[in-house]
């Protein structure tokens, strides 16, 4: 067996053979949500005991840093006022710590009232390990009653949408993400497009027809047509309209409402929104 | 089995830090490509079939977990422990500085692949503009090489396995 061809070569073999399953998994388009769903489901249970307990430390390094600072200029103290002013800090942050937390889900609480829709609140605890890639990870999954397609919103605006939900945690794709896009219309003017998100990251809206009247500072909100979002969630603001290129359509650029790195918690609207009459969907 | 026990774990650690770290720091493309950095060592010093399959495997759990385009990563990392197994069987060499520098060029084409992947072949110009990024994040990884090197090598000693070339 040591001597024959298939030995010998048997790495490159191996590695040929596994190129092209990789190959194929590329050109049948499978997307991780989909046939991979339960690898990539057993990964986010294994992930999400580090995940959530670096959200923690996250949280608690930041408080620590400042206390480093607060304390690098005082002088020779008695060790007990010491000790009971570094008892005294660490509990005074995380009171605050506490109280930041208390305000986000009182706010994701009173969100939930305005919107009338059962929702369940979730916390962020990572993201994505692919810098080209947008998504979260959230602390909730299935056993909380999530399922992939469900809206997740913030006190700010929409954030984005479930893609892939384990037992105890699930994976958002943000709107900002390239593979993402969502109905929505210009508030003023009722321009409708869908908001896509581009490669490095911003925000756009396509398909707006260069009559319309389109302009920076607007607020763009979702439409509702797309059985996720409710409609009238903000979206972000119109920052720039050009008509650059020969196309059709405008070339709009829009700020996100919600600021996606220091989102802490969120909310994942578990019903879907109303279905509109097919004459109201054009 | 000790083998594939300490990569397994070594890239589960590496993808948690990878999905943690750059959502609470803002450090971006600093993120070093840590799971590449483990492909490029199995490559340097592994040399069989089971190295490949772990590389797929590495791939695969990058594409299932992050990500929207699966097998993906799982060709780019198959193709680095290839490319790594031959160079080290060529060179008959295992120095850190070759995995330095092999582990800019995988990061830098592996990045280039996935932004291609991403902005679909009809936007390339897309992806190259992304090039400044990719290098910098590939500069961060080569830089990070010596200590996760340092680190596998240390592990493997510690379950009794030899650091160096180990054929099958």
């Amino acid at each position: 067996m040591r001597g024959t061809f298939l030995w010998r070569h048997r790495v490159v073999l191996t590695s040929g053979i596994l190129m092209l399953l990789a190959m194929h998994m590329l050109s049948a388009g499978l997307a991780p949500g989909a046939r991979a769903e339960k690898p990539s489901l057993a990964l986010m249970w294994i992930l999400r005991p580090f995940q959530s307990m670096s959200a923690d430390l996250a949280g608690d390094s930041t408080g620590f840093v400042h206390d480093y600072f607060d304390l690098v200029n005082v002088r020779q103290e008695n060790l007990q006022l010491k000790q009971q002013v570094a008892t005294l800090e660490g509990q005074r942050t995380r009171l605050a710590e506490l109280e930041v937390e208390n305000r986000h889900l009182s706010d994701l609480l009173e969100l939930r009232e305005v919107l009338a829709m059962p929702a369940v609140a979730a916390r962020v605890i990572g993201a994505d390990a692919d810098e080209l890639s947008r998504t979260l990870v959230l602390s909730q999954g299935s056993s909380d009653g999530l399922r992939r397609d469900m809206a997740v919103i913030s006190t700010e605006g929409v954030v984005g949408k479930l893609i892939a939900v384990a037992p105890d945690a699930s994976r958002v794709l943000l709107i900002n993400d390239h593979n993402s896009g969502l109905d929505a219309f210009d508030q003023r003017s009722r321009a409708r497009g869908i908001v896509a998100g581009q490669l490095n990251g911003d925000l756009t809206m396509k398909y707006v027809d260069r009559t319309e009247d389109v302009k920076p500072g607007d607020s763009v909100v979702t439409s509702g047509m797309d059985g996720i979002f409710p409609r009238g969630l903000l979206v972000g603001q119109i920052t720039r309209v050009s008509q650059e290129g020969p196309g059709l359509f405008l070339n709009i650029d829009i700020r996100p409402a919600a600021e996606f790195r220091k989102l802490e918690h969120v909310l994942i609207l578990t019903q879907k929104p109303p279905e509109l009459a097919p004459e109201f969907k054009g | 089995m000790r083998l594939v026990f300490i990569y397994a774990i070594a890239t589960l650690i590496a993808l948690a830090l990878e999905t943690t770290i750059p959502h609470w720091l803002p450090i971006g493309m600093l993120m070093p490509n840590l799971v590449l950095i483990l492909a490029v060592d199995l490559g340097m010093k592994h040399h069989g079939a089971i190295g490949a399959l772990l590389a797929f495997g590495m791939g695969y759990a990058i594409d299932s977990f992050s990500g929207t385009h699966l097998g993906l990563n799982a060709f780019m990392l198959t193709l680095t422990y290839l490319v790594a197994y031959g160079l080290s069987r060529y060179l008959i060499s295992t120095s850190t500085t070759i995995g330095v520098i092999l582990v800019f060029v995988a990061a830098t084409v592996t990045g280039l692949a996935n932004s291609i992947g991403s902005a679909g072949l009809e936007a390339p110009g897309d992806a190259f503009a992304m090039l400044p990024g990719l290098a910098l994040r590939a500069g961060v990884s080569a830089l990070f090489t010596p200590w996760v090197f340092a680190l596998t090598g240390f592990s493997k000693r510690a379950v009794g396995l030899r650091s160096r070339p180990v054929r099958e």
